[in-house]
């Protein structure tokens, strides 16, 4: 959590996920280099490189926009989240390797800057077919960047989450951008219809998954509560909310995760501190609820992380009557402790 | 709080469904097309002479 600063908070997930993902990396660039010398023995050592360190980019960028919303549409996706934050920073590299030796090979024997000679050798804007691609895949690299470069949780407390998270959002763009710089560039020397279908595929997947995500997260917001009698809301019934898990449901636009614990019930705001996780998705761990993301933990009668840690969210009264969970919908300042309703004729679970 | 960052998603989302698709479709499209290497290598065929060889 965010009691100090480190370069990266390793924990033995962590590092499985790193040397799982590097040796994978590893794996189909020393593949992609064999295979290409086997099968095009007329292309040079550079060409290979720039093509492994290309498609691996692209893939691996795949992979980190299908993550948010595989993990929306179900849960047993959660670890690939975890360490998201790698995956994109060696999807940047792999590009950074792609673009470097792109510009050695093509731009740097001639008379000019090899940075100018990138964005100004091909002017042909109007054409698609000559489209100057290389100027597309650069400025996606500049995102990639940029995103990087934020990544770690020092950029992220300072930025503030909601900031982080709309600059993060540069990735579609990034993605769009290699879109065009794949069909404008590749695909239009390669006509090899195995990269048209993977290319396809590939826009498909990760468009359908976040329209899908969307659209479901769209009909949890729709069902929104209105207040009746002293302002309190009817939220669900006590019955439907799992033991140490929470229902979660939208009150004035923003979401709140009601909780079940020891016969008790709590409600806290339902986005972590964090990175805005889903805290409703988590669960209570030794007494705490822990966001499923990245395990941050708040207490739910107070919504304040443990000591030493900071962290604090919103917290929400409750009531039960016959045997359903009103809340009032006025969120008290983050932190304030609230005395968790009991649940009538429960048996405290320990 | 989060709530604007899901509606800006969801608006992006709806746009790159649009702009995505018909970007890449249009750069297949409308691709150059590369003169195919014949595979069969014919033998030149001469015609034979007409009339009465020398």
């Amino acid at each position: 959590m965010s009691h100090q600063y480190q370069a990266i908070g390793w924990n033995r997930q962590k590092r499985v996920y790193d040397v799982v993902l590097l040796a994978g990396v590893m794996l189909y660039i020393a593949l992609f280099i064999g295979f290409g010398a086997l099968l095009f023995p007329y292309a040079t050592v550079e060409t290979l490189i720039i093509r492994a360190a290309g498609s691996a980019a692209f893939l691996l960028l795949h992979v980190v926009l299908c993550i948010g919303p595989l993990c929306r549409l179900d849960s047993r996706f959660l670890p690939l989240l975890y360490n998201r934050r790698h995956l994109g920073v060696i999807t940047f590299l792999l590009g950074a390797l792609h673009g470097i030796f792109g510009i050695i090979q093509f731009h740097s024997l001639g008379d000019k800057n090899p940075l100018v000679s990138l964005l100004t050798s091909n002017q042909n804007f109007g054409s698609l077919p000559d489209f100057p691609f290389q100027q597309l895949g650069f400025l996606a690299l500049l995102i990639l960047f940029l995103m990087a470069a934020t990544s770690h949780d020092f950029w992220l407390r300072n930025l503030t989450p909601p900031i982080w998270k709309s600059l993060h959002m540069l990735v579609y763009v990034a993605y769009a951008l290699l879109i065009g710089h794949v069909t404008l560039g590749l695909l239009q020397s390669e006509t090899s219809p195995v990269l048209v279908l993977a290319t396809g595929t590939g826009l498909v997947t990760v468009l359908s998954l976040h329209v899908a995500a969307g659209s479901r997260e769209r009909v949890v917001d729709l069902k929104k509560l209105s207040p009746v009698a002293k302002a309190f809301i009817d939220a669900c019934s006590v019955e439907s909310i799992p033991e140490k898990c929470a229902a979660v449901v939208s009150v004035r636009g923003e979401r709140v995760a009601i909780f079940k614990f020891d016969g008790k019930i709590s409600a806290i705001s339902n986005v972590c501190r964090h990175q805005n996780g889903p805290l409703g998705e988590g669960k209570i761990i030794n007494g705490c609820v822990t966001c499923p993301w990245h395990g941050y933990q708040y207490l739910p009668e107070t919504g304040a992380s443990p000591p030493p840690f900071t962290e604090k969210v919103s917290t929400f009264r409750t009531q039960i009557v016959d045997g359903r969970v009103w809340i009032d919908p006025k969120p008290n300042p983050p932190g304030t402790r609230l005395e968790p309703s009991r649940i009538p004729d429960a048996g405290v679970q320990a | 709080m989060i709530q604007p960052l899901r509606k800006t998603h969801r608006r992006i989302f709806l746009a790159l469904a649009l702009l995505l698709p018909a970007l890449f479709l249009s750069g297949i499209a409308f691709r150059h097309s590369w003169p195919a290497p014949s595979k069969t290598q014919k033998s030149a065929v001469y015609a034979a002479p007409s009339g009465t060889t020398p």
